[in-house]
């Protein structure tokens, strides 16, 4: 089943855990700038923090502009062959979400791989903000988000086992995902 | 065994008047014993006023600015973003040392600073640039007057990037108000004892820094496996998810119950509509959002956005308790936008919440009881719960006009202006007191007369043990306590982390000293670090004394020893001087003091023998 990582900006807290789990799983390096996945505040306006990190599109930019075919989609997940990369950053400035980063110190680019199917940001994620979900559950929390919007529900109160409780719109996705 | 590894080893040394920016090496013996940030701090300060002779203006340029994290400072281990800022304060003109969260430590470690040093004045108002090893001197006077998003914004689009970190003072530390603070990441402050007046004083409008290097760790796999672990406990912990929920703000409710949140100026101990003003509150109706500092899974940071009437249109990140404390409860402020907006005023005005909120407190009772006349308000009344007057008067204070210039003195200018105000003003060495009133624990009270930066609970909480365990504690087990917290809590602010996983969570601190071997790779106990720590205090304590304190300084104001609490679980409580006293006879001589609160002489002789620089 083809998973997609995903990104709800509205739970993100900017603790950068990602980032640093992501630089110690693929460079051994305590350095959150050398993550595939970055969190993004903006000024001046910083209410929000947007994890940005690559969504590995079917018909992907960034290997459409690398000249030597370093970038690869292959099932599921656009591959960076290391070895055949000759470092322009042309795959950097390509991506329509600024997604993969560079690095001073790196000869080629920072590019999310998935881990090999197990994401290790997701699981290191203490708000949930980061979700590994099935490609047909992409979107679900938005929709959901809508209705319960229109008909001006904010949470949902249920009981379960006897007590009393309630589920913000935001954490509906999760419940539902395998 | 020595350090191997977790800095460095590069001190930048900043002479503002001379325009130079100095890349200086550390010598072993500094990071071993004063480990980082508020010990590297406590170190510098010390080698500057022996070089002084002890003859220092706080606001001068020869007052040293160190701002130093420390080695779990951006390392794989819960909310590891803190920095400390150190420096003789002008609040209290003795030692001081504030912290800020968010990622401006980490951005810093990441630049190759281990401890940032500055002196001197600028003669234009400028920023001071690190970029990885280059750091520049930059005049920007078009910063002057601007609030701290204002130029934070304005900085990032002279340098085009928004990749960088900016610690910044707004307009109060250009006005040189003595609890101006450093405003970091939107909404974190190194809050008290007035950092922002310090770079106020040296014409320095900001600190931009952007760092790429990898942070040096010894074995990281050893610190991945512990830092796991830490997050594991944490995420499992029963409260994790109230305090990502509410954070801080859930204290209201506590505090307002136990009878301990400032109310009126310290009149009473709970707040009749706290419920307006509470976690709770700030939940349903206003927080639109997560912050947490770098690290960080328990994000006690809120987003918080009013959404309609006189305040519509406020958002920033906070209150936590003691900015809601001070400028709700204390001030009789029953409307959480009111709070959210005077929160949002002072971060963007740069005065610290703390020092605000019981001023603007004693205003109001002085006032009332009429201490103050109207025409010392200018005209203006004031009145608990007068939201709009409380707003103009934080302007006023930023600003220094008219009332206001007298309360950006701070306590000790009140006081010197208004002489009665002493019996009004809680304090201690100038400083004005947290948000946890120390009349309801006797080891609360020891902890604010004895704290080295005055009184604030940086250095030790007692209060929520003492009421809740300590009934029939004996003098002894208080001062233990305050002792045992007087190492701990500063202790976080050498190793450069947050101590809310600890005090909050539960989180062991046996794990802080594996964290540290992990990165430096030299062994230390618990029990080792906390000694450094207690050395750190001895110096400190040192610096005070040496500045002109003594015994009278470490005492508590009017207030608390001769206006009981009114209302609330705590009704009738006060501070009995005689047993204060023996408290403090007491906690001398555990220390090893003299009756007076001096060292020995072997602690001028521990510090003195140590060079930063080698």
């Amino acid at each position: 089943m083809a998973r997609r990582l995903t990104v709800i900006p509205e739970l993100c807290s900017g603790c950068r855990i990602c980032e640093l789990t992501c630089a110690i799983a693929h460079f051994g390096v305590n350095n959150p700038k050398k993550s595939a996945i970055r969190v993004l505040v903006t000024y001046p306006h910083p209410v929000m923090r947007l994890p940005v990190v690559c969504s590995q599109c079917k018909l992907p930019l960034c290997a459409d502009a690398c000249p030597v075919g370093a970038l690869r989609r292959s099932e599921t997940v656009v591959k960076l062959d290391r070895s055949s990369c000759i470092s322009c950053m042309k795959c950097v400035e390509a991506c329509p979400f600024g997604a993969i980063y560079a690095h001073g110190d790196l000869d080629h680019p920072v590019k999310c791989d998935l881990c090999d199917g197990r994401p290790k940001c997701v699981e290191k994620c203490p708000k949930s903000a980061l979700r590994f979900i099935p490609e047909e559950s992409l979107g679900e929390s938005k929709r959901l988000n809508n209705i319960l919007s229109y008909t001006h529900m904010k949470e949902i109160e249920f009981t379960e086992k006897g007590e009393q409780r309630t589920i913000r719109y935001a954490e509906i996705g999760q419940e539902e995902l395998p | 065994m020595s350090i191997k590894s977790g800095y460095f080893m590069k001190n930048l040394h900043v002479d503002l008047a001379a325009g130079r920016c100095e890349w200086r090496g550390l010598s072993d013996a500094f990071v071993e014993r004063y480990i980082g940030g508020r010990g590297f701090g406590a170190k510098m300060v010390w080698d500057n006023l022996v070089r002084l002779g002890f003859q220092i203006d706080p606001l001068g340029p020869e007052n040293l600015l160190v701002i130093a994290a420390g080695p779990l400072t951006g390392a794989y281990l819960p909310s590891s973003g803190k920095c400390s800022f150190v420096a003789i304060s002008p609040a209290t003109g003795v030692y001081a040392d504030s912290s800020i969260g968010g990622t401006f430590g980490v951005e810093l470690r990441q630049a190759g600073v281990d401890v940032l040093s500055i002196t001197g004045r600028a003669e234009r108002l400028s920023i001071l640039l690190i970029d990885d090893d280059e750091a520049t001197v930059v005049e920007m006077p078009e910063l002057a007057g601007k609030t701290c998003l204002e130029a934070e914004g304005m900085i990032k689009e002279r340098l085009g990037t928004h990749d960088v970190k900016i610690a910044v003072t707004g307009v109060a530390g250009e006005n040189l108000v003595r609890f101006a603070c450093v405003n970091a990441d939107w909404s974190r402050n190194a809050g008290r004892a007035g950092m922002g007046a310090i770079l106020g004083s040296k014409n320095l409008k900001a600190i931009v820094v952007r760092g790429n290097k990898d942070l040096p760790i010894h074995d990281l796999a050893a610190l991945v496996a512990e830092g796991d672990k830490a997050y594991a406990y944490m995420r499992g912990h029963k409260y994790f998810k109230m305090w990502q929920r509410e954070g801080l703000m859930m204290v209201m409710e506590y505090a307002s119950a136990a009878g301990i949140l400032p109310t009126h100026n310290f009149k009473d101990g709970t707040f009749p509509r706290v419920g307006q003003i509470n976690g709770e509150t700030m939940f349903n109706g206003y927080k639109i959002g997560d912050t947490a500092c770098f690290g960080c899974a328990m994000s006690c940071g809120n987003i918080n956005l009013v959404k309609q009437g006189k305040y519509v249109g406020t958002v920033t990140e906070g209150p936590e308790y003691e900015s809601c404390a001070m400028l709700g409860s204390n001030l009789g402020v029953d409307s959480f936008a009111a709070v959210l907006h005077a929160n949002q005023l002072c971060d963007e005005l740069g005065i610290d919440t703390i020092s605000t909120g019981s001023l603007i407190g004693a205003v109001i009772e002085g006032y009332e009881k009429g201490v103050l006349s109207l025409a010392d308000l200018d005209g203006q009344p004031i009145s608990w719960g007068d939201d709009s007057a409380i707003m103009t008067l934080i302007h006023k204070i930023a600003h220094r006009e008219g009332i206001g210039n007298v309360l950006a003195d701070g306590a000790y200018g009140v006081i010197r202006h208004w002489p009665e105000m002493h019996k009004l003003i809680v304090h201690v060495k100038g400083m004005e007191q947290s948000a946890y009133d120390s009349r309801a624990a006797s080891s609360m009270a020891l902890a604010y007369a004895t704290s080295d930066i005055g009184a604030h609970h940086t250095r030790a909480w007692t209060i929520a043990k003492e009421i809740e365990q300590g009934k029939n504690w004996s003098d002894e087990e208080k001062v233990n306590l305050v002792i045992y917290h007087q190492s701990l809590r500063p202790l976080f602010d050498m190793l450069g982390v947050c101590r809310l996983p600890w005090i909050e969570l539960g989180l062991n601190e046996e794990h802080y000293a594996r964290f540290y071997s992990a990165i430096t790779g030299r062994e230390a106990t618990l029990g080792e670090l906390l000694a450094l720590s207690n050395d750190v205090y001895d110096l400190t304590r040192l610096i005070n004394t040496r500045l002109g304190l003594t015994r009278k300084d470490d005492s508590m104001p009017y207030k608390v020893h001769a206006c009981p609490i009114q209302t609330g679980a705590t009704a009738g409580k006060v501070i009995d001087q005689a047993s204060f006293n023996r408290l403090l006879d007491l906690y001398y001589s555990k220390r090893g003091w003299d009756a007076d609160g001096a060292p020995p002489a072997n602690v001028e002789r521990l510090h003195g023998e140590c060079a930063a620089i080698g």
